[in-house]
């Protein structure tokens, strides 16, 4: 695996696989944020906050 | 000089990190069992769901927060439209194409966001639901819709957590220590439920809406944190299998449950899988209702019923594991746990004939004892039956079937004893005879599953080594 010459410093990871780790980490980003907004739009429809 | 000590401190870097990665560098024969344990967390996180929303939520909808009985069971139901898809997902996971080798992390991860996601947004989609504050003047369909999106989410991640963390299971240990394995997460799934059940009660026992959001969202946390925890370093890192999935053949879902279920005695066992839990699922919700309805049990006295039977069902699994490790046949043991459940329901039925409480309670426990038997045997036959690289299959067939019936069976026990209760509006019958028609329902599928499983034949699948199977698959299996 040391002599990978594909190898993405520190991780030892090849591109691909560093990409698709990273792809996990933009996903989780996503999905959270789209719950983070659905739940705001949900307390501000029972206890609005603004105006 | 200067360089050297660069050169030295990259290298220490470089040997640091990978232990802060989430795989696992080299795919150990020998599995310990501290990590298989540590596995096992993600069923403590699917049996903090299924308490979560089949118990405490259930009364919470009701009792705290108004919503009509019959809006409640629809969105408690919602979670079992997703159950058949397990097939799919265990599908899925058996052919999905990683850089990284992996097949079964990115679902679990995928199905423990859905649950977090669920959990997040189901406190407020239920406070708006049942008109907390300004949402009284809110249009229906906002609460609907959004409490609808927090269950099904929720179903969809425990359903997809569950089924791939039973395939990464399998795929970790030995085909001998598979029994041992199956126990272990039935274990930690009751344990789950139980000890979540006591807490949850705890916590929401001076209720407020406040409160409502710190648990359901706290149960949140605790599952990502749960999850987490149960797949780091599980899975290996694999570059020859990345390379064999990236070549390999779309494979087509259909041809591949017609290869399942061309097995000689699969769709057989699937259907005493379903009959079977069924029968034993019915009894869950109406054991505590019989106790203090038709023998004057107290609530406290009810609770420890439920006990009993999680006691049963525990030393069931315990003593499945044993004989399944030992060599024992899954299917005959599957057989004989649901015949233990046909006496037992008989002595429930019984003792509120004259039989008195101790009959009771003897039945409640043969009843846990049997449907601990048979659902670590007929898991074991499940994984047993199928071939390697088809194990998420199997085991979403086994969980789509499981689930689905299970749900079923709680959901017709409540219907059929409101129907005869409510047929009987002037109180001719005594108060224990609707219940007993439900149990006599459960013996009769304990009977058909057993029948069912006679014709199984056991050693069929002994013939044809799991070893073998990638090579052997292409021939016709109709031989053995």
């Amino acid at each position: 695996m040391t002599d990978d010459p594909d190898k993405v410093w520190p991780t030892g990871l090849n591109l691909h696989e560093a990409e698709e780790v990273h792809s996990y980490l933009i996903d989780g980003t996503r999905v959270f944020g789209a719950i983070a907004l659905l739940a705001h739009i949900l307390v501000a429809v029972s206890t609005p906050w603004l105006g | 000089m200067m360089f050297d000590y660069r050169n030295f401190a990259l290298r220490k870097l470089a040997g640091i990190a990978p232990r802060y990665l989430p795989f696992a560098d080299v795919a150990t024969p020998e599995v310990p069992l501290s990590r298989l344990l540590r596995l096992s967390l993600f069923q403590v996180t699917v049996g903090m769901a299924l308490v979560l929303l089949v118990g405490t939520l259930n009364r919470v909808m009701i009792v705290e927060l108004a919503v009509p009985a019959s809006l409640v069971a629809g969105m408690l139901a919602l979670p079992l439209l997703f159950a058949p898809f397990r097939t799919l997902i265990g599908f899925r996971s058996d052919t999905h194409v990683s850089a990284l080798g992996w097949r079964r992390v990115p679902y679990i991860w995928k199905g423990t966001m859905y649950q977090f996601g669920g959990f997040a947004i189901m406190p407020f989609a239920l406070l708006v639901l049942s008109g907390y504050g300004e949402a009284i003047d809110a249009p229906r369909w906002i609460g609907l819709s959004s409490a609808a999106l927090a269950f099904l989410l929720v179903g969809a991640g425990l359903h997809m957590v569950q089924t791939v963390g039973l395939a990464l299971a399998t795929d970790l240990v030995r085909e001998e220590d598979q029994p041992k394995v199956v126990g272990l997460m039935y274990v930690m799934l009751l344990l789950g439920m139980v000890v979540s059940a006591l807490i949850f009660g705890w916590l929401l026992e001076p209720y407020t809406p406040g409160r409502l959001v710190q648990v359901i969202q706290g149960c949140a946390v605790v599952t990502v944190a749960l999850n987490l925890a149960a797949l780091w370093k599980q899975e290996a890192r694999d570059r020859n299998r990345a390379r064999e999935m990236q070549l390999a053949p779309r494979a087509d879902f259909f041809a591949a449950w017609r290869r399942l279920i061309a097995r000689p005695g699969a769709l057989r066992l699937l259907v005493v899988i379903g009959l079977g839990t069924f029968g034993f699922g019915m009894a869950d919700v109406l054991l505590e209702p019989y106790g203090g309805q038709a023998l004057g049990l107290s609530v406290a006295a009810t609770t420890k019923l439920t006990a009993l039977l999680a006691t049963g069902t525990l030393i069931g699994f315990g003593i499945a594991s044993r004989l399944l490790g030992s060599g024992g046949e899954p299917v005959a043991l599957g057989r004989i746990g649901a015949l233990i459940g046909i006496p037992g329901f008989a002595a429930i039925i019984l003792s509120s004939m004259g039989g008195g409480v101790a009959l009771f309670l003897a039945g409640t426990f043969a009843t846990g004892l049997g449907a601990g038997l048979f659902g670590h045997a007929t898991l074991t036959a499940t994984i047993r039956g199928a071939a390697r690289e088809q194990t998420g299959l199997a085991l979403g067939a086994w969980g789509a079937v499981q689930a689905t019936c299970a749900g079923i069976g709680i959901a017709l026990a409540g219907i059929v004893r409101d129907i005869l209760v409510g047929l009987d509006a002037g109180g001719g019958l005594p108060a224990h005879t609707p219940y007993n028609m439900v149990f006599m329902i459960e013996i009769v599928f304990l009977v058909l599953a057993v029948i069912m499983a006679l014709q199984l034949r056991p050693k069929s699948e002994r013939s044809t080594p799991r070893t073998q199977g990638v090579e052997a698959e292409p021939q016709p299996v109709e031989g053995t």
